[in-house]
């Protein structure tokens, strides 16, 4: 590739142009720029779907090299590679040809293996919280006992038997949700806003490079 | 007609309910510049100390002691969504200090990668940070893992590459969602050093009892600056205390207002 095409002064400019013409419409009403403006986040949607194919070939170049290999369970990655190759052949948008969302193959494949998988993810994070729980709940300062009260105040206003026991844990448990807990959310939003703001300001002024192959030149 | 009115008919170029907003926004980006601009004549405001960032480099040294790799994501978003694109771009500041850092040392880095459209760019900012160190010859390709567009499918495939390459220091700064736990979580079942990082309210609570450090909100924001150490980028963190004051003014005044039956506040911001 050209030297010149390299310069970290293209990418900044680009960052630059692109993020002018997507706040100024937001705030200032000129036609030719919301046009722009709209111009532009089509090329993005474009550019972003493009960019699935570098996912795909980077999946293949590394599960490949596995295969051929024969690393350390390298058959996982075979695996991986038939089973995409099955997705992506089957779900092509070809109707006239029996594929697309609604071939057989396609539909058993993501009705009976990526969706209970991706369910089976999610719901085992129930357990990373009890065992995250174990060692957060340990008083061993004035913040970790608050944590701890706090905390226990909060499985007391959802569990039914104790709130049958006792329905004052609701009003303490929606105080805690509501008050301390809701002001903290608040302040870390305005805090991130303002941060991302800053983040803005220095990409505008191209200082922030840290995000450009970390600000340096080859 | 109210004078309000009145200035918003003749100022028809702004659009309406938003011009407060702008407002708001100047002010900040012109403390924010101004900053910058008074750190060059050398007058530097007091930056605090961030733990967590001062603790990526002993996290580095950790896992090169223990001969085990070190990983940096960035999270899960892409660098292009309007909330949560900034965080990203925060965690691949992170990534460039890592990279560098890992460079020097010698340390492996892995760096797991959800949005296709990133992994291009962590990819450069991995292998220029080895160029730049001299060792090209030690970056690897294979590193730079894209593992699955889908949420849990990235996930499970970090969780086994954590367990199986026995994760010596994890580093997560940018946007995180319902696998942040699953991560922290099994990163301390390796033993691993964790730095995590996100504006992801919701997931900071997960992160904070899981790993060693935990960059609250801003901080993951203030990070890329503040690892570069350039007086000019560490001045624009002071610019960001004007909003805050300009928030705290706003909040004091419509409380009082409120309270004293005015609305002129709300319609104020509704400008």
């Amino acid at each position: 590739m050209s030297e010149a095409l390299r310069r970290i002064e293209i990418p900044i400019v680009i960052t630059i142009l692109c993020t002018l013409l997507q706040i100024i419409p937001f705030y200032i009403n000129v036609p030719p720029l919301e046009a722009a403006s709209d111009t532009f986040r089509s090329w993005m949607i474009l550019v972003a779907t493009c960019s699935t194919f570098i996912g795909a070939i980077t999946l293949i170049m590394i599960h490949s090299k596995t295969i051929q290999k024969q690393s350390k369970g390298w058959y996982y990655s075979a695996i991986m590679i038939i089973f995409m190759a099955a997705i992506t052949l089957t779900g092509l948008p070809i109707p006239e040809a029996g594929l697309g969302d609604t071939n057989t193959v396609f539909d058993f494949l993501f009705k009976n293996i990526y969706t209970p998988l991706g369910s089976t993810m999610y719901s085992i994070i129930a357990f990373f919280i009890t065992s995250a729980a174990y060692r957060a709940f340990r008083a061993r300062n004035i913040e970790a006992g608050l944590v701890l009260l706090s905390g226990l105040l909060m499985i007391c206003k959802n569990a039914p038997i104790t709130t049958s026991l006792w329905p004052g844990f609701v009003t303490i448990g929606d105080w805690i949700f509501d008050v301390p807990n809701m002001s903290t959310m608040r302040a870390i939003i305005i805090g991130s806003a303002l941060g991302a703001i800053a983040l803005a300001v220095r990409t505008l002024l191209g200082m922030e490079r840290g995000y450009l192959r970390g600000g340096g030149e080859e | 007609m109210s004078d309000i009115q009145e200035i918003c008919e003749t100022m028809s170029i702004l659009i309406e309910g938003r011009i407060f907003g702008l407002i708001c926004l100047a002010i900040i980006m012109l403390a924010v510049v101004y900053y910058i601009q008074r750190a060059k004549t050398g007058k530097v405001p007091a930056v605090r100390r961030v733990p967590g960032i001062d603790a990526i480099d002993e996290a580095i040294g950790r896992a090169v002691e223990m001969g085990r790799p070190v990983f940096c994501s960035h999270g899960i978003s892409n660098m292009r969504a309007a909330t949560y694109g900034p965080q990203t771009i925060a965690g691949l500041g992170v990534l460039s200090h890592v990279a560098a850092k890992c460079a020097e040392v010698g340390a492996r880095l892995i760096v797991p990668v959800r949005q296709p459209e990133v992994w291009p760019v962590a990819a450069d900012i991995v292998e220029t940070a080895y160029k730049v160190a001299g060792k090209q010859d030690e970056y690897s390709f294979d590193d730079v893992k894209f593992l699955s567009p889908a949420q849990f499918g990235y996930s499970s495939s970090y969780l086994g590459l954590m367990m199986r390459e026995r994760a010596g220091a994890n580093i997560m700064v940018g946007a995180y969602w319902a696998e942040s736990l699953q991560l922290a979580e099994t990163g301390n079942r390796v033993g691993a050093m964790q730095i995590s990082g996100t504006a992801n309210q919701h997931q900071l609570a997960f992160f904070v009892v899981a790993t060693d450090y935990c960059l609250i909100g801003e901080e993951i924001f203030a990070a890329s600056a503040y690892v570069t150490g350039e007086i000019a980028l560490l001045s624009s963190l002071a610019g960001q205390d004007v909003g805050r004051f300009l928030g705290v003014i706003l909040m004091i005044l419509g409380a009082l207002m409120i309270t004293f039956g005015s609305d002129a506040l709300i319609n104020l911001l509704g400008w």
